[in-house]
């Protein structure tokens, strides 16, 4: 492992930031710290990076205790969400500055920041200071000096928040391709799901300042460790359902506006708790007539969101449920009423009270 | 990546002593200078306490308060703390009210009124002890210039600085004439850092100016006022330079104010434990000043410079 | 202050003028008199045209005064050296002091660092006398008393607080993220004082090393107390000038305008930092 935390904890006064953090990254892997604002994924960084001190737990770098060392002797390499350059410096010697620190000769001081000026498309504005620099080229720029000097571990705190839409878009294409070039263990914060979902070998879900969850982009998409982490991911929004299941034969079902609805197998120990019923909205199929495992609603307004449409229903007691279709598809439906079936197989069920996802058991 | 490998294993225990220490060691010139002053403090303080005369060096030694008690009714002391706070208070008062007219004048940050702010920074960037000098020239009743002028408004007879009736006039003029111009950019640089939405919606509400004044700038104004007008009275109670070139505390004892009474009990009549004491009181009284101004001070930074 | 009708505008006019020539006039009348002979100085009513002359300059320049009883030999050309000399190693050693620990005011919270910050600061506001007084026994005790770097020392008293907190102010204006990101790349925190933090407060250092030098020129009595004739500056000397009995009054004014004139200068030079200086960086210009 290139880089690991181990039960880090950190607080500020009384406000615990982060609290028993462990978290792994190896050689040429991808890890997105995720969450919303304020879950203390900034700060993690930053104690890898040796900014702040932990109360609790170690950092290791390559197996080598560097919980206590400064920055500077830990090798790393960190681009920061406001860029942070050097102003005073040229792009080029903003660059320079990481091979500087390693004693390079100004030969290869000269390679490896053209080398990585090409790499990142600033080749050509590599002489101006960064006040010259547009915001993508100053980001761009700040990458350049985490990466120059091939460190080990890459820390990247969300380095394209404040960039424009399109560059964003261009970058999360390209980034994957430029970090495994260097194949560098990367610890990236964000707070955009897609930045992670696109970026991530693994995400790792902070909530509060724990982990809430560590897995692969589609394994978090498909099976959240929780109600909350569930929400965090996905646009439309997971519907969510207050249900009791019953049993049915071997299966589980619900009801909703007293239809009942088959949740499949392997559920059966939900059965008597009080549960929350999470579906996807692309999960949901509208159809105009009645079908097995569905149940009748009233559409109420579509919207189209990228390349689906996204319709608002409603189920005979009020609930509302959101459904999506790819855009063009569209069902013509009759004064406005559906049948919306869903996949017993992509339905979750969260314990209603702590939230967490009730996994299905085989047999 | 041996490159970064290498220095990361020597660096390793120096890092971590260094990085506790650090601030310490920055600091430790600064501390140093910090103790140096406070030692002549102590001593100072020692002094107050003594019978402490150059010239009775046999007579030294410890008379506890006796040299404060003695002040109680010393009608020399009172003229002292009288002279002082009068000086002060006309001074301070003043320069309050001219510079607040003035910084309202230049309020406007066209390029002239920013010409006249910086030329009217001349006076305050002259050493005071050589504005006085140069007041006293233009006072001098043989050719001074002043004393040319309030001739031909028929005072033939004014004696500026060496009348016992004008002294006072004469040396918070000088003051005045020094140190306007600090409250002037102070409260410029406050009516300029002002927000404008208040001002605009009186003036499309057709507020008379007045109002304006009285309810909207001078209230918002206040931070900068107390700042400034407490840095002054921290000055002016303690005025030295200008009082000592111009009349050495005279004529008789019109301007005898703490530090120039201190001065000459020191040096004039070599009494060293009454003029700590002296300036004891003196400390005591700035000290209670340098509190709150310390504390409005701390807050218009902490605005300035955007954090706690 | 919108002045719509002409007479407000006359009115604000008149009251500017009037301003100006109250703050202005003394430095224009001393500096026309240090062109003057005694004769002209003494003709009532004063006269605006004259023979401009340039012998109370080069009297001063070569230390012989003439007066009425006769030469007197005033080197006051040793005084504006004082001047220079005291008031530039103050402002460089007050640096060398005050600028690290300005950065670790600012970078580190620590007590020891505010206690120093507030007892330097608090003896900025306390009567110069207070600690003259006994400093003057005790240089006299250890030999002090009368050198240069006894009167360099106490001239940290105003250079030192000046330094420490203006500085300290710029340097918490630096985004600790910028130092943060050249420690990450593999330098030591000295590296990044030097390479970063200094840089980027360079501006308000070198403001806050001029207004030092002004303060430090301008005062005048540390340098009574501390320092005897040949260790004195323009300020104390100057004023041994005017009771020198029976110097000529052109001669007094020159050595005011030679005084004087290196501050103003500076002052004029730093104008843009000066009211951050002034108020210790509370007010922002």
């Amino acid at each position: 492992m290139s880089l690991e935390l181990k039960g880090i904890r950190k607080a500020f006064r009384t406000n615990v930031a982060v609290d028993d953090v462990s978290l792994d990254v190896a050689d040429g892997e991808i890890v997105v710290v995720f969450g919303p604002s304020g879950t203390g994924k900034t700060v993690l960084l930053r104690i890898a990076a040796g900014i702040h001190d932990v109360d609790a737990g170690q950092v290791l770098i390559d197996g080598r205790d560097v919980t206590t060392e400064s920055p500077d002797a830990r090798g790393l390499g960190m681009a920061f969400q406001n860029f942070a350059l050097f102003p005073h410096m040229t792009a080029f010697d903003n660059v320079a500055s990481a091979l500087r620190a390693r004693k390079a000769t100004r030969t290869e001081i000269a390679e490896k920041v053209e080398a990585v000026g090409r790499l990142l498309k600033i080749d050509h504005v590599l002489s101006h200071y960064p006040r010259e620099l547009s915001n993508g080229q100053k980001q761009r720029t700040a990458l350049a000096r985490a990466l120059v000097a091939e460190p080990k571990v890459l820390l990247l705190d969300d380095p394209l928040r404040n960039v424009d839409a399109k560059l964003r878009y261009e970058m999360r294409l390209e980034l994957p391709n430029i970090l495994k070039r260097f194949g560098s263990a990367v610890l990236y914060v964000t707070q955009d799901y897609k930045e992670a979902m696109a970026l991530g070998d693994r995400i790792a879900l902070l909530l509060h300042g724990r982990i809430a969850q560590v897995a692969a982009p589609a394994q978090i998409y498909e099976l959240p460790a929780s109600v909350e982490v569930a929400r965090l991911f996905g646009d439309p929004t997971i519907n969510l359902v207050a249900v009791d299941p019953v049993a049915d034969r071997e299966e589980v079902a619900i009801s909703i506006a007293n239809t009942r609805l088959n949740l499949g197998k392997g559920l059966r120990h939900a059965v008597g708790l009080s549960c929350t019923l999470g579906v996807r909205p692309e999960a949901i199929n509208l159809h105009a007539g009645p079908q097995p495992n569905s149940l009748p609603v009233e559409i109420i307004a579509e919207t189209p969101l990228n390349e689906k449409t996204v319709v608002l229903t409603k189920a005979a007691d009020g609930q509302e449920l959101l459904a999506s279709r790819p855009s063009g598809s569209s069902v013509r439906l009759a004064n406005g009423r559906a049948y919306a079936a869903f996949d017993p197989a992509a339905a979750l069920i969260f314990e209603r009270d702590s939230g967490r996802r009730i996994e299905r058991r085989a047999a | 990546m041996t490159a970064a490998a290498e220095p990361i294993a020597y660096r390793r225990p120096r890092a971590r002593l260094g990085r506790r220490a650090l601030p310490y060691l920055l600091s430790l010139p600064a501390l140093l200078s910090c103790v140096l002053i406070l030692i002549p403090f102590a001593v100072a303080v020692g002094y107050s306490l003594m019978r402490y005369r150059l010239n009775l060096p046999m007579l030294r030694g410890f008379i506890w308060f006796d040299n404060y008690r003695q002040f109680l009714t010393d009608p020399a002391f009172w003229n002292t703390v009288g002279i002082s706070l009068l000086y002060t208070a006309l001074a301070v008062l003043l320069e309050l009210l001219l510079g607040l007219g003035i910084a309202l004048l230049l309020r406007r940050p066209t390029r002239l009124n920013n010409f006249i702010s910086i030329l009217l920074l001349l006076p305050l960037m002259t050493a005071p002890a050589l504005a006085a000098l140069m007041w006293k020239l233009m006072t001098n009743p043989n050719f001074g210039i002043l004393s040319y002028l309030v001739g031909l408004a028929g005072l033939t007879d004014f004696r500026w600085a060496s009348a016992p009736s004008t002294a006072l006039l004469t040396v918070v003029l000088v003051d005045i004439w020094v140190y306007t111009p600090f409250i002037m950019i102070l409260l410029l640089a406050g009516l300029r850092s002002l927000p404008r939405q208040p001002f605009e919606a009186a003036a499309l509400d057709g507020v008379p100016a007045s109002f304006v004044f009285f309810r909207i700038t001078l209230p918002m104004l206040m931070p900068y006022i107390i700042t400034a007008s407490l840095f002054r009275m921290l000055d002016a109670i303690q005025q030295f330079d200008i009082i000592y070139a111009m009349t050495q505390g005279g004529p008789g004892d019109r301007l005898m104010v703490f530090q120039v009474q201190a001065y000459l009990e020191r040096f004039q009549y070599t009494n060293v434990g009454r003029s700590a004491a002296l300036l004891m009181v003196l400390w005591l009284i700035t000290n209670i000043l340098s509190n709150i101004f310390i504390k409005n001070w701390l807050r218009l930074r902490e605005r300035a410079h955007g954090h706690a | 202050m919108e002045h719509s009708s002409l007479v407000g505008k006359v009115l604000h006019g008149l009251a500017l003028a009037l301003v100006l020539a109250f703050f202005i006039f003394p430095i224009l009348w001393i500096l026309l008199m240090s062109f003057q002979d005694n004769e002209t100085i003494l003709r009532i009513p004063p006269s605006l045209f004259f023979e401009p002359t340039l012998a109370n300059y080069a009297a001063l320049i070569s230390g012989k005064l003439k007066t009425a009883a006769g030469t007197l030999d005033i080197p006051f050309t040793h005084n504006l050296f004082n001047s220079v000399v005291l008031s530039a190693a103050a402002v460089v050693i007050a640096l060398l002091l005050g600028v690290p620990a300005a950065y670790a005011f600012a970078r580190f919270r620590f007590r020891l660092g505010e206690f120093i910050a507030f007892t330097l600061l608090s003896f900025r506001f306390a009567p110069p006398l207070l600690v003259l007084v006994p400093l003057l026994q005790i240089y006299q005790y250890i030999g002090l008393a009368d050198t240069y770097i006894g009167i360099v020392w106490v001239y940290q008293l105003i250079a030192l607080p000046l330094i420490l907190w203006i500085v300290r102010g710029y340097f918490e204006d630096i985004d600790r993220d910028i130092e943060y990101a050249h420690r990450i790349v593999g330098h030591g925190w000295w590296n990044t004082f030097r390479k970063i933090a200094v840089p980027l407060a360079g501006p308000g250092i070198a403001a806050a090393g001029l207004l030092a030098f002004i303060f430090c020129w301008n005062n005048f009595v540390f340098a009574l107390v501390l320092a005897s004739a040949d260790k004195q500056p323009v300020t104390v000397g100057a004023l041994a000038f005017v009771t020198a009995s029976g110097i000529q009054y052109g001669q007094i004014a020159a050595a005011i305008v030679l005084s004087v004139t290196p501050t103003l200068l500076l002052a004029l030079y730093t104008q843009r930092y000066l009211v951050e200086g002034l108020s210790l960086g509370a007010v922002k210009g």
